[in-house]
């Protein structure tokens, strides 16, 4: 129902995004993951119609992004934007619902953002958490088929993230597609069936948070090398790369009791440290991974 | 587009700045001049010819505070917010003039109120209706100027500059006191005014005259003038966000 091929932006010579390919089904919850200044919030403003790609084709439902905008068959939530004065909560849905030609009921709206308790409050006296869900509201308010959301936790606290993400799910788990945008990977593990990884303005890695971790594989064993040379580590047993930042080295491993077996027998303990690879540490590689790949490219 | 217009007219019944600036003190200032300075406030010309002038300077204010009203949720983003709803930029733009050319409507009652339930002033109810229409009909103009300001400028520099407008206008115009009170070659100027010409419909109505047909042209002319503004700014805003 989504489709991105080859999709670019340049302004004059700042290459923002330089040529993403992206399907997605319906149903799906995709997350696209990156850091600030990836090339997300330009994607996404493409995809939403609100910027014109210097290259490339998007389709949205068969059409334009205009046409899927004016029919009413997608909601989003843009990452600047606060809420209009003067207005309560429930003023601000019904009336972007009412835009919309088969929008969700109010009272429904309310209730799956947690805002029912709420529907009387002036938009511009909520906090952050309950502005954020308020903004949510808006994009689901008419009932559309495909929501997207960018960066839609920026600058909310642990409790007010948790509460917009479970705010998130209910929706998703009725059969809605949601594409949302965050550079936390954790919320992009727990919240998402598919993970796009953008970095510098291009994709380099698409899959479930399993296949991701997969690609870089195992768990990372780290320990002080203090004036000891870092020679022979990566002929070690299991290890697939070594990294050594500080002082210190880190050996990512498929196999972490032969690597420390084998350290143990070197002599090599430490400050031994063995821990389970985290998304985070599978993002570094993949992002650094694409950027060695193009420098090869170029030599 | 009616539920835009319902949301915006809603939001400014609840903005206590619009209501004091826009509708009460029109009023307080009408009050003021008529019964203090020298005028007796018996129904005189006077208490007339200011009345309509403090009519159309709370209409103007209004008109223009709609403009302001769109740089600020233009600035907050909200503009942009509606683009991805199924709403098109004509039907936004539009319920903002619609909303523009209503809210100047409790300027123009209030001031005309005062005069009629306080000063005293008397008219035919057909001739006072009249009145109102030409009030209302002659702020197209500024509330066009408004909406250009508002869709050219930041929040603040819009708030600033209508504040500017609306007291600048007025005043050349001839809206605060009247004409006569000032240099010749002032008055010149001011009969180029759209305030000056404005007010003037109404001053003509009140006499049980026809509006002069050289005050409908120079409206005319500034209609065009601020519409064509008003579109310009509102396509180079799209362009920017």
């Amino acid at each position: 129902m989504v489709e991105l091929a080859g999709v670019a932006k340049h302004y004059g010579a700042v290459r923002a995004v330089r040529g993403i390919d992206l399907t997605i089904r319906r149903g799906e919850s995709i997350a696209l993951l990156g850091r600030n200044g990836a090339g997300k919030s330009t994607s996404i403003g493409i995809l939403l119609g609100l910027l014109p790609p210097s290259e490339g084709r998007v389709r949205l439902f068969g059409g334009s992004p205009e046409a899927a905008v004016r029919s009413g068959r997608l909601g989003a939530m843009l990452q600047e934007g606060a809420l209009i004065t003067r207005v309560t909560v429930r003023e601000l849905v019904a009336f972007v619902a009412g835009t919309y030609p088969r929008p969700l009921p109010v009272a429904e709206t309310l209730e799956l953002a947690g805002l029912t308790e709420l529907a009387g409050r002036r938009a511009d006296r909520l906090s952050g958490g309950q502005a954020q869900r308020l903004r949510f509201a808006l994009a689901m308010a008419g009932g559309p088929e495909l929501v997207v959301l960018d960066e839609p936790t920026a600058a909310l606290d642990v409790e007010a993230r948790r509460e917009f993400w479970s705010a998130m799910r209910s929706y998703a788990a009725r059969g809605n597609t949601v594409l949302f945008s965050t550079h936390y990977l954790e919320e992009a593990d727990e919240n998402a069936d598919r993970i796009v990884v953008i970095d510098k303005g291009r994709k380099v890695a698409d899959g479930t948070g399993e296949e991701i971790k997969r690609v870089v594989g195992g768990n990372v064993v780290a320990f002080d090398l203090g004036d000891r040379s870092s020679e022979g580590l990566e002929l070690l047993p299991g290890v697939t790369s070594v990294e050594i930042r500080r002082g210190r080295a880190y050996l990512r491993s498929a196999d972490s009791d032969a690597t420390v077996l084998a350290l143990a027998g070197r002599g090599d303990v430490r400050n031994l440290e063995v821990r389970v690879s985290r998304l985070e540490d599978a993002f570094v590689a993949l992002t650094r991974a694409a950027r060695e790949d193009r420098e090869e490219a170029v030599v | 587009m009616l539920t835009s217009i319902a949301l915006e007219l809603r939001r400014t019944a609840r903005d206590t700045a619009f209501l004091i600036f826009g509708v009460a003190l029109p009023v307080v200032m009408y009050l003021l001049f008529t019964n203090i300075g020298g005028g007796d406030g018996d129904g005189t010309g006077h208490d007339t010819s200011t009345m309509i002038g403090m009519a159309a300077y709370g209409a103007l204010g209004a008109a223009l505070a709609n403009g302001t009203g769109v740089a600020e949720d233009r600035g907050r983003g909200w503009l942009r917010q509606l683009r991805i709803t199924p709403l098109t930029p004509l039907q936004v733009v539009g319920a903002r003039a619609v909303t523009g050319s209503l809210v100047v409507l409790p300027s123009i009652v209030a001031v005309l109120g005062a005069g009629f339930l306080v000063n005293g002033v008397r008219m035919p109810l057909l001739r006072a209706l009249a009145l109102v229409a030409v009030l209302w009909l002659g702020t197209l103009p500024f509330t066009l100027l408004g909406l250009g300001n508002g869709y050219r400028l930041s929040a603040q520099s819009t708030g600033m500059v209508n504040t500017a407008a609306s007291m600048g206008l007025s005043i050349i115009g001839g809206l605060w006191f009247p004409l006569s009170a000032f240099p010749h070659w002032f008055g010149e100027v001011a009969s180029w005014t759209p305030t000056n010409r404005f007010a003037q419909l109404g001053w003509d109505v009140a006499e049980g005259a026809l509006p002069a047909v050289g005050a409908v042209a120079v409206l005319a002319g500034w209609f065009a003038v601020f519409g064509g503004y008003a579109a310009s700014a509102y396509r180079k805003s799209t362009h920017t966000r």
